[in-house]
């Protein structure tokens, strides 16, 4: 009788492959675009889809409109979550599980038919095809609430008590003892929360299409474009590594990327 | 060492069902038709719930492989452009394609396609059946040999009559959605092309009047005028550019937005009254709005929607069917001879609602069928009432094409005042219109380039000063937090109270 024995390596091969087939390759794909130009059918290296990216009105402008529509869209869940996400895990009810998931329910449904029912609902009350950047927020919001409530609901449930009564112990009144205490040792899921909400904001063009009625352009939107309408790979890779970089430099100064302790860790698994 | 053979095939397996993917269906040999068009673009049975095809349309590649013992490999493109890096990185790998006008321009000068064989071009379907106008077009324009037409039509507006008294006088010239009375209530297209032949009609409307001026006193013939609208409205220098994209920033204020697929059903919904449209998609929407008995004989209240050709000029758009480099000629040929009998053209016009290139007997007695309001259909041209109707004339699109049924000339559908200003006049627009109808020409590279930028600037620009002022706040937040950060660093060390020393560590 033969024994199968599989070492980690040999187990990791079917996961190695699908790595180096759908990431790594097309990441290096996409680099290779975004630094060439095709000119008379032959392509060459070429920095100048960095350069027209910064000199281009139009570029700069949807950059800092998708900047700002995540910003507020990410502000506003966390303002919604945070007080939620406090109270649930401070409740002692005993059913708490399932008012988590009434929060999570929404994203079993289909996201794009939801959007769609937002739409009916945003000209029900008489909002769409004039109010196109609240529209959009308020979109975004929706959509992205419950990975704001997760992580942030993960670490507030985690927190141990005895820190909080024993800044209460010490003469710290209620609002101290959350300013001091329960805020930063938070922290790690609020910054959680937001990489989690903050990035597909920026991206999310069907939110932004449906809603303001195609008035509003996102990043995501225009590498959409470039791909699909413009027919330019090359502009299209740029604006993807761009973003990329963007997301890079959030997440340093977040500090998702440092090893924390195993508790701070604990709260990044979304 | 076996071992590890043993376990690298074992995970090998794991990938097998992916390799079996990828290895695709085996071969017999029936000759295959592997055909690239438009989603929902050939009729198709509806499928019901259980999965079987419903008997509502016509299955028209069913019948076709049935009949021509071919099997037809059918997939879909969602755009010109997807449909074009498609080939391009796949050579070879289609046999038919429908792309539309300025991509089969594209193509044909990229020397991509195939030519047509002299008997098709002498004695198929197509033509005997296509329309002369159609036939003509495509003469004029050198694409006679590389591609024929499949659906074809105008742009305009749709609206709704009852928006405002004065709204078909407003209407009549392209800039008409400029103005403040339909704020909020218009929607254009979201793409380049169709929005930027809006942008010029409306930037050079002066000159296109004073050409209307000319053409209706005589001084210049149809052709003459033709060709001088169609010489501004491609226009593509930068002062040309710079003019457009003004003109659409200064509409998007005004608009209700720009869509995609949805202005058919938010006009349905009256969300909005004024839609700039393809004639195809017009029809599709006054169909859908206007009232209608259901099968149990209740009325399902509606309006009736208008379709306008402003008198500035129009855009004449057409899909059609191109081969690509290494395509099966022969049997590309027949799948088109097939889709052009006049039986199989109404199947398609039915389903899709589109305008077929294809005239014929057959097409031209379902448009009677549709559309004439005549009680009697031995002496048309009365209603029920015995008042005059209004003759629409064919007679440009169906001449010699019929096979005895009908003499040239009397291609007339006759209908009311009313009716003339509906569906009839998006499905086949009058001659008159078709005189000031321009063909867009495909642009290089270079001029897409250009007119892309002007299209994201009109997409991007302005930003509201809002926006401006969340910038600098959250600015601000940044360089405050970075400040305290460098403040509390400063502190880090506590100064020691009076009377006490610090004693230093290790």
């Amino acid at each position: 009788m033969v024994k199968f024995h599989f070492s980690r390596k040999q187990l990791c091969i079917p996961y190695a492959l699908f790595l180096i087939l759908f990431v790594i390759i097309p990441m290096f794909l996409i680099l290779f675009y975004a630094f060439t130009e095709t000119a008379d059918g032959a392509i060459r290296f070429s920095f100048a889809n960095f350069i027209d990216f910064f000199t281009s009105a139009a570029k700069l402008s949807t950059l800092l409109m998708s900047f700002t529509v995540a910003i507020i869209s990410t502000a506003v869940c966390l303002l919604i979550a945070y007080p939620l996400a406090y109270i649930l895990a401070r409740s002692k009810f005993k059913k708490k599980n399932v008012l988590l998931m009434l929060f999570i329910l929404p994203m079993w449904i289909n996201f794009v038919l939801r959007i769609t029912a937002l739409r009916e609902l945003l000209d029900l009350i008489g909002l769409l095809g004039t109010e196109n950047y609240l529209n959009t927020i308020i979109g975004m919001v929706y959509d992205f609430l419950p990975f704001m409530i997760l992580p942030l609901y993960t670490t507030l449930e985690k927190l141990d008590n005895s820190y909080l009564e024993a800044a209460a112990d010490l003469g710290g009144n209620k609002f101290t003892v959350f300013t001091k205490v329960t805020f930063p040792l938070s922290m790690p899921g609020v910054i959680s929360g937001i990489t989690m909400v903050f990035m597909p904001s920026m991206t999310n063009y069907v939110v932004s299409d449906t809603l303001s009625n195609f008035n509003i352009t996102i990043l995501g939107k225009l590498i959409d474009q470039y791909f699909t309408t413009y027919d330019n790979w090359h502009m299209g890779s740029m604006i993807s590594i761009i973003l990329l970089v963007i997301i890079f430099i959030t997440m340093l100064v977040t500090g998702g990327f440092k090893d924390g302790k195993q508790e701070a860790r604990g709260a990044n698994l979304w | 060492m076996k071992k590890k053979v043993i376990s690298s095939v074992l995970s090998l397996c794991l990938l097998l069902p992916f390799a079996m993917m990828l290895a695709g269906c085996a071969t017999d040999n029936t000759p295959v038709l592997r055909v690239y068009n438009w989603e929902d673009y050939i009729s198709e049975p509806t499928e019901s719930e259980d999965g079987s095809a419903g008997d509502d349309y016509v299955d028209l590649i069913a019948e076709f492989e049935k009949e021509c013992g071919v099997r037809v490999e059918y997939s879909t493109f969602g755009t010109n452009e997807n449909m074009y890096n498609e080939l391009q990185i796949n050579p070879g790998s289609y046999d038919l394609v429908c792309p539309s006008d300025y991509m089969i321009m594209k193509m044909i000068s990229e020397g991509m396609v195939e030519e047509f064989s002299d008997d098709f071009l002498q004695n198929s379907n197509y033509a005997k059946y296509a329309s002369p106008y159609i036939k003509n077009l495509f003469e004029d324009n050198g694409w006679t040999k590389y591609a024929v037409a499949y659906m074809w039509g105008t742009m305009g507006y749709v609206y709704d009559p009852a928006i405002s008294e004065s709204v078909e006088q407003d209407l009549s010239s392209w800039a008409g959605i400029w103005n403040a009375r339909y704020a909020s209530k218009a929607t254009i297209k979201d793409s380049v092309r169709d929005s930027y032949f809006l942008g010029v009609a409306v930037a050079y409307r002066e000159e296109l009047m004073q050409l209307k001026e000319q053409y209706d006193g005589g001084t210049i013939g149809a052709d003459d005028y033709n060709a001088r609208i169609t010489e501004i409205m491609n226009r593509t220098d930068e002062d040309t550019l710079e003019k457009t994209k003004n003109a659409l920033i200064s509409l998007k204020e005004n608009l209700y937005g720009f869509e995609v697929d949805s202005g058919k059903q938010d006009m349905v919904a009256g969300r909005i009254s004024i839609n700039f449209a393809w004639s195809g998609d017009a029809v599709y929407t006054m169909d859908d709005a206007e009232p209608y008995y259901e099968e149990d004989g209740t009325y399902v209240e509606g309006i009736y929607l208008n379709y306008i050709v402003p008198e500035e000029c129009s855009n004449i758009w057409f899909d059609g069917w191109v081969m690509p480099k290494g395509a099966n000629t022969e049997l590309a040929e027949t799948f088109i001879d097939f889709l052009s009998r006049p039986e199989n053209a109404v199947a398609n016009m039915n389903y899709i609602g589109y305008t077929s290139s294809i005239a014929g007997d057959a097409v031209f007695e379902e448009m009677v069928d549709w559309y004439d309001e005549s009680a009697d259909p031995d002496n048309r041209g009365f209603d029920e009432d015995g008042n005059a109707l209004v003759p629409y004339d064919l007679n440009y699109f169906f001449n010699g094409t019929s096979d005895g049924n009908h003499a040239d000339g009397d291609f007339i559908i006759y209908v009311s005042e009313e009716s003339a200003k509906r569906q009839i006049s998006a499905q086949y627009p009058t001659e008159e219109v078709l005189v000031r109808s321009a063909i867009m020409q495909h642009f290089d590279d270079e001029i897409n380039a250009a007119v892309n930028e002007m299209w994201e600037e009109v997409k991007g620009l302005p930003i509201p000063v809002w926006a401006y002022v969340v910038i600098a706040v959250i600015a601000a937040g940044i360089v405050v937090i970075a400040l305290s950060y460098v403040y509390k660093g400063k502190r880090k060390d506590p100064k020691p109270k009076k009377g006490y020393t610090v004693v230093k560590k290790g």
